[in-house]
């Protein structure tokens, strides 16, 4: 392999775990909530945000810093599902209501952001800026390799999460069929209310991660809720296995994409495969066949 | 001073009742959960401003826009047709976001993100609408227009069948009416009017770039047409006057005018947020978003 496809190799791979960190947690909620949550990606951005104020503003310790943002975006996460979500399943409106509710809140959290932090491009500023390592002619970050590391590490304790814990199951079986959970005694509200929290944690960990690798804009979370979106579609919308392997599928297609296509076309690619999926095979590569017709 | 601030409001506000009424006819009427609304006012922005700048006289100009953005409104009905609820409402979006990266990145025809500047005023039949009164009246006039056309389309048997097709659409096929070609002449249209909104949008600011057009444009529209009610013609357009102007004191207490295009947005998305808790049929609806 020549070092150009393995360094677009590694690119994709590193997007790809960014991506898996947004998806993961948006598919935890969508898988039990069977609705989209779009201002997952404000709750990814709000996070990196607070991790900016408490550690580069404040001068907080960086680990009590880490551990406020992540509680922060469980807190968020709790709070609107707890305000809208839970209110509006009370008068048991569609989830295409529940949808435009949550573009809303996106909308509503960045106008929040771009208020508290202004429009300007900010960054945490953790680790100088560092020469790559050279990996079989391919440059990489530590930082990048720490985003690896820590994406997989997260997955592999979500996937024991969901096989192992008595939560875990309860909400495997809430979102295969809430009536019958409901039958024997799992409470269906309260594992929403668990999922908002869980989620929003990963939100938390995914933008922390994120607001140390990038630069911080305000819109940062719509960007990457489209991708995390996009990837959990292509995966399998239900599943958080699916989710992770559309992330990664993402990353990889996007980025070699951009060997072919002018490079400001890498956002687009992620819409033109979220639509033929949406169009073609809806429930993803992994999903379970869902109606998308009714 | 004043004056001129005034007649600035009102251009926005006739302009904003374009595009919501004719999102009414594919939400409300057709009951199609369009979310790339904003994308058709973008190419309408585009088409004639590109079209402006070469020398094309306004009127053509303007149809052309709309024509263009009917012409991608049908496009879309194509592959969306089968789609239904959630998933409709995301495959719109994504054609908003795919349009917005077009405008982006298309960089010889739109200029990306340094956008097109010195669009024309218009002028008709040497009738030159560059003051901001005469181009209020223009705006006025265009916007009755679209209000007969789109109340004249739905109250015409077709506009029964809209409606059909958005209760029922099952039934409606038992009766032997092609829903697909009822949902796409339906979006078609939609798409014209918010093209036309576009064509007097880049005219009237006279500076369109990516940014003018993305969801948080979305928003206010989609305020105005679920508050006015889903099907109310009527409310749509109290509802606009009074949503385009309610944000405007926030100039007058002093914020920078950097927190005041945020609170603007803050100020939508809570009555978005509490209209769909509280009233979800808004105040003159006649059917309830499903």
């Amino acid at each position: 392999m020549s070092s150009i496809a393995l360094q677009l190799l590694i690119n994709g791979l590193i997007a790809g775990a960014i991506y898996a960190l947004v998806a993961s947690g948006f598919s935890l909620i969508y898988s039990t909530n069977k609705f989209i949550h779009f201002a997952h990606g404000a709750t990814i951005a709000f996070s990196a945000y607070i991790l900016y104020f408490l550690f580069s503003v404040l001068g907080l310790n960086f680990g009590v810093a880490v551990v406020l943002s992540i509680l922060f975006a469980s807190l968020l996460g709790f709070a609107m599902n707890f305000l809208v979500y839970k209110q509006l399943r009370k008068k048991k409106t569609s989830s295409v209501i529940l949808l435009i509710a949550s573009v809303g809140l996106l909308i509503l959290l960045e106008s929040l952001i771009l208020i508290f932090f202004g429009a300007d491009v900010k960054s945490i500023g953790l680790i100088k800026v560092s020469k790559g390592m050279e990996f079989l002619g391919a440059i990489i970050t530590p930082m990048q390799v720490t985003i690896i590391i820590s994406s997989l590490v997260l997955l592999v304790g979500l996937f024991l999460f969901m096989k192992k814990t008595k939560l875990g199951k309860a909400m495997r079986a809430v979102s295969d069929n809430k009536d019958v959970a409901e039958i024997v005694g799992i409470s269906s509200e309260k594992i929403y209310t668990w999922s908002f929290i869980i989620g929003s944690a990963i939100a938390g960990i995914a933008g922390i991660l994120i607001g140390l690798e990038q630069n911080l804009v305000p819109t940062m979370g719509t960007n990457l809720i489209i991708k995390g979106f996009a990837a959990a579609i292509i995966g399998g919308i239900g599943s958080v296995y699916g989710a992770v392997l559309g992330a990664f599928l993402l990353g990889i297609v996007e980025n070699f994409g951009i060997w072919y296509l002018p490079s400001g076309y890498k956002d687009a690619i992620a819409f033109i495969l979220l639509f033929i999926f949406l169009l073609f095979r809806p429930q993803g590569i992994l999903g379970i066949k869902r109606r998308a017709e009714k | 001073m004043i004056e001129a601030y005034f007649v600035h409001l009102a251009i926005l506000v006739v302009i904003y009742l374009i595009l919501a009424l004719s999102l009414q006819l594919a939400l409300g009427y057709t009951g199609l959960i369009n979310l790339g609304h904003i994308a058709f006012f973008a190419i309408g922005a585009y088409v004639s401003a590109l079209l402006t700048l070469n020398g094309m006289p306004f009127v053509i100009a303007i149809l052309i826009a709309g024509v263009v953005s009917a012409f991608f409104g049908f496009l879309l009905s194509i592959p969306t047709n089968k789609l239904k609820g959630d998933y409709l409402a995301l495959a719109t979006l994504a054609f908003t976001f795919v349009v917005y990266a077009v405008t982006l990145n298309w960089y010889s025809l739109t200029r990306g993100p340094l956008g097109l500047s010195g669009i024309p005023k218009p002028s008709i039949l040497g009738i030159s609408f560059s003051s901001n009164s005469s181009f209020l009246i223009l705006t006025i006039l265009i916007a009755i227009v679209t209000y007969f056309v789109i109340k004249k389309i739905t109250e015409s048997p077709f506009g029964k069948v809209l409606e059909s097709t958005r209760d029922n659409e099952l039934a409606t096929r038992n009766l032997g009416k092609s829903t697909f070609k009822i949902k796409s002449t339906a979006l078609a249209t939609s798409a014209f009017f918010a093209g036309i909104a576009g064509c007097l949008y880049a005219s009237y600011i006279t500076y369109i770039d990516p940014s003018s057009f993305t969801i948080m444009q979305l928003i206010p529209i989609l305020c105005i047409v679920i508050i006015g009610g889903l099907a109310s013609l009527n409310g749509t357009v109290l509802a606009t006057i009074v949503l385009i102007l309610l944000p405007e004191p926030l100039r007058f207490l002093g914020f920078p005018s950097s927190v005041v295009g945020p609170m603007r947005q803050i100020v939508y998305a809570l009555i978005l947020l509490l209209i769909l808790i509280y009233k979800p049929k808004g105040f003159f609806g006649k059917v309830e978003l499903e």
